[in-house]
């Protein structure tokens, strides 16, 4: 922090508190005693907490998030590395454009992709559905993980993969023994962003629910849409602690692989 | 036919030939250097070898066998980076032990070839590190040991040393030739250096823009030159303008010189620095000897040598005196002289 003046110190202090106001505010609520939502409470309590463990609505859309969210961060590794691989290492007609057809999803607004699906998929009777949403979810992961894994492998110092496929490994062998060890900071963080993105995703999933599979995003949007007590508070907070521990995971993995890579 | 034939060999890129028609022989256990400037095609030859760049046109034979279009894991070349490409995320003895492993050979043979390649190149004790905890010049030993563990039908160095400091590249300058010789391995050496072409290897080819300007011993090389710019990138040479007289006898500095220009058009006379002596001014010339008369302009102490400048009638040459002579003080008049066979002639390039 040496070198920072005063102002600048002081204006950085005011972006943070600016950030971090809103939740601070939700963490107050969440332990709020009151019958709902009042700044500050009147007094404090767990009883929100309590509340939300007999909420089955809501604790059956963290579970089915939850599942999205593995399916969906697998499945994007899954199909998502190999193909960053041959966008990478591949010399085929059309590598360009593909690169490019691969980052368009991220470039369109969700809310065109969302109702795109919802047309694509009602006739297939997709919608409302786990595997629904979790093709949905995957329009946004998809891309993601080509386009980070490709840069990832794109940036790995060349003559290391030469000098093994010169030591006699075939090319699947490199790919196995030095291209993936040495990506595997990428391939965790992408990993993660993959499950916090799915989890996170609100808009496509708006499209995509219905009553018999709703992610949690949308039971919380519905849920503040009829009530104003500070059960969602509660949620949130517990969400934010959860998040917390991903991120602090995934920053000691990547650390540990950093460490063993480099 | 040779243990490695390299012919009609081309790369080229969109808009430039990296590799224009070379054709290289490589008896078995010869060691060879690619040598020549940036740019020149040297790493490029060298990677078609090794079956990292597939070549245009052209044929790799060796041994008898065409392996021109083979991928690299199949060709048993032991490979040295410039920049060793050690895997990282391996111990020493790992990356040493990698080629075997891809080989499936068994885990003692293995372990006791490791450990034998590690001996060679003094890394003991060093198996459990990773690369980066060892220094450039341990690194170095790490990828020359990997290279050779697997008995690579050639192997292939690309600048290795060029990111050793002077000391340390001196004394890996040895060890490798050493270890070359008594494994009587071929070698194909790439490098600019040309004081490491010349002391590691038994032919140099030299390099130019993607041709073979010359291959021959150092000696050769060094001696005589076949091209001009053959003998401006090995070693040091003064060149002199040389004047053409009637006769086609050409003088320098007004003397004439007791050779013909070899063909038409403007010549340059290149005379290496350490093979002119000076002698007092007046001094009568011996046999078979060129004498120039100029005036010493001023000298440098460089450590094993002093380098005395002459300045004559038609400009400045340098010369090689060895340290511990006392050079003539600046402003004496010296009689120039070096041996008539010992005169390089070179059509005059278009500057």
């Amino acid at each position: 922090m040496n070198g920072a003046g005063p102002v600048l110190s002081t204006l950085a202090g005011i972006v943070y508190a600016l950030i971090l106001a809103p939740i601070v505010v939700v963490v107050a609520l969440a332990f709020s005693a009151d019958n709902f939502i009042l700044f500050p409470p009147s007094g404090y309590s767990l009883r929100w907490f309590q509340q939300l463990a007999g909420n089955t609505p809501l604790l059956n859309a963290v579970v089915l998030s939850a599942q999205i969210a593995c399916l969906v961060t697998a499945l994007s590794l899954l199909l998502g590395v190999p193909a960053a691989l041959a966008l990478d290492k591949g010399r085929f007609r059309g590598q360009e454009a593909l690169k490019n057809f691969f980052l368009a999803p991220l470039l369109l607004p969700t809310l065109i992709v969302g109702l795109a699906l919802l047309l694509f998929f009602t006739p297939l009777r997709l919608t409302a559905t786990l595997p629904g949403l979790v093709l949905g979810h995957m329009t946004v992961t998809l891309p993601f993980v080509i386009r980070m894994m490709t840069t990832a492998f794109s940036t790995l110092p060349d003559d290391i993969e030469a000098a093994a496929s010169t030591l006699g490994a075939k090319p699947w062998r490199v790919i196995w023994r030095v291209t993936l060890p040495l990506a595997t900071p990428g391939l965790i963080a992408c990993g993660a962003l993959s499950f916090l993105l799915s989890f996170d995703e609100t808009v496509i999933s708006l499209f995509l629910s219905g009553p018999r599979a709703s992610t949690l995003p949308v039971e919380m949007v519905r849920y503040v849409e009829g009530r104003t007590d500070p059960l969602v508070a509660a949620l949130s907070v517990i969400l934010i602690v959860a998040t917390l521990i991903i991120v602090v995971l995934v920053e000691r993995l990547v650390g540990v692989a950093r460490a063993v890579g480099q | 036919m040779s243990y490695l034939e390299l012919a009609g060999l081309q790369k080229r890129y969109r808009d430039s030939v990296a590799v224009d028609d070379v054709a290289l022989s490589v008896e078995k256990g010869e060691a060879v250097a690619l040598l020549g400037p940036s740019g020149c095609g040297k790493t490029t030859t060298l990677r078609m070898l090794a079956g990292l760049i597939d070549p245009d046109a052209g044929s790799i034979r060796l041994d008898g066998a065409e392996i021109t279009r083979q991928p690299a894991h199949k060709r048993n070349m032991g490979y040295v980076f410039q920049s060793y490409a050690l895997f990282p995320h391996l111990s020493v003895a790992r990356n040493v032990g990698f080629g075997l492993e891809e080989r499936r050979v068994p885990r003692p043979e293995t372990a006791r070839r490791v450990e034998e390649a590690l001996g060679m190149v003094r890394l003991s004790g060093l198996e459990g590190r990773r690369p980066r905890e060892l220094s450039g010049g341990q690194q170095q030993r790490v990828a020359l040991a990997r290279a050779l563990v697997i008995r690579p039908s050639v192997l292939l160095l690309d600048e290795s040393l060029s990111n050793l400091d002077a000391k340390l590249r001196d004394a890996m300058r040895h060890e490798i030739r050493d270890i070359q010789r008594s494994l009587g391995i071929t070698t194909l050496f790439v490098t600019h250096d040309q004081v490491e072409a010349l002391t590691m290897c038994d032919r140099i080819a030299v390099m130019k823009r993607g041709r073979i300007e010359q291959i021959g011993t150092p000696e050769d090389i060094y001696e005589r030159p076949a091209t001009r710019f053959v003998a401006d990138f090995v070693g040091r040479a003064n060149v002199l303008p040389a004047m053409r007289n009637g006769a086609g006898a050409i003088s320098v500095w007004g003397v004439t010189l007791p050779a013909t220009a070899p063909a038409d058009g403007e010549v340059d006379v290149f005379v290496r620095p350490q093979r002119i002596r000076l002698a007092a001014s007046g001094e009568p010339s011996g046999e078979g000897m060129v004498q120039l008369t100029g005036r010493v302009l001023r000298s440098v102490f460089v450590g094993d040598h002093v380098e005395v400048i002459v300045e004559g009638a038609g400009g400045q040459l340098s010369v090689e005196m060895q340290s511990g002579t006392k050079p003539p003080a600046a402003g004496t008049e010296v009689a120039v002289l070096w041996q008539a066979g010992d005169t390089l002639l070179f059509p005059r390039e278009a500057t």
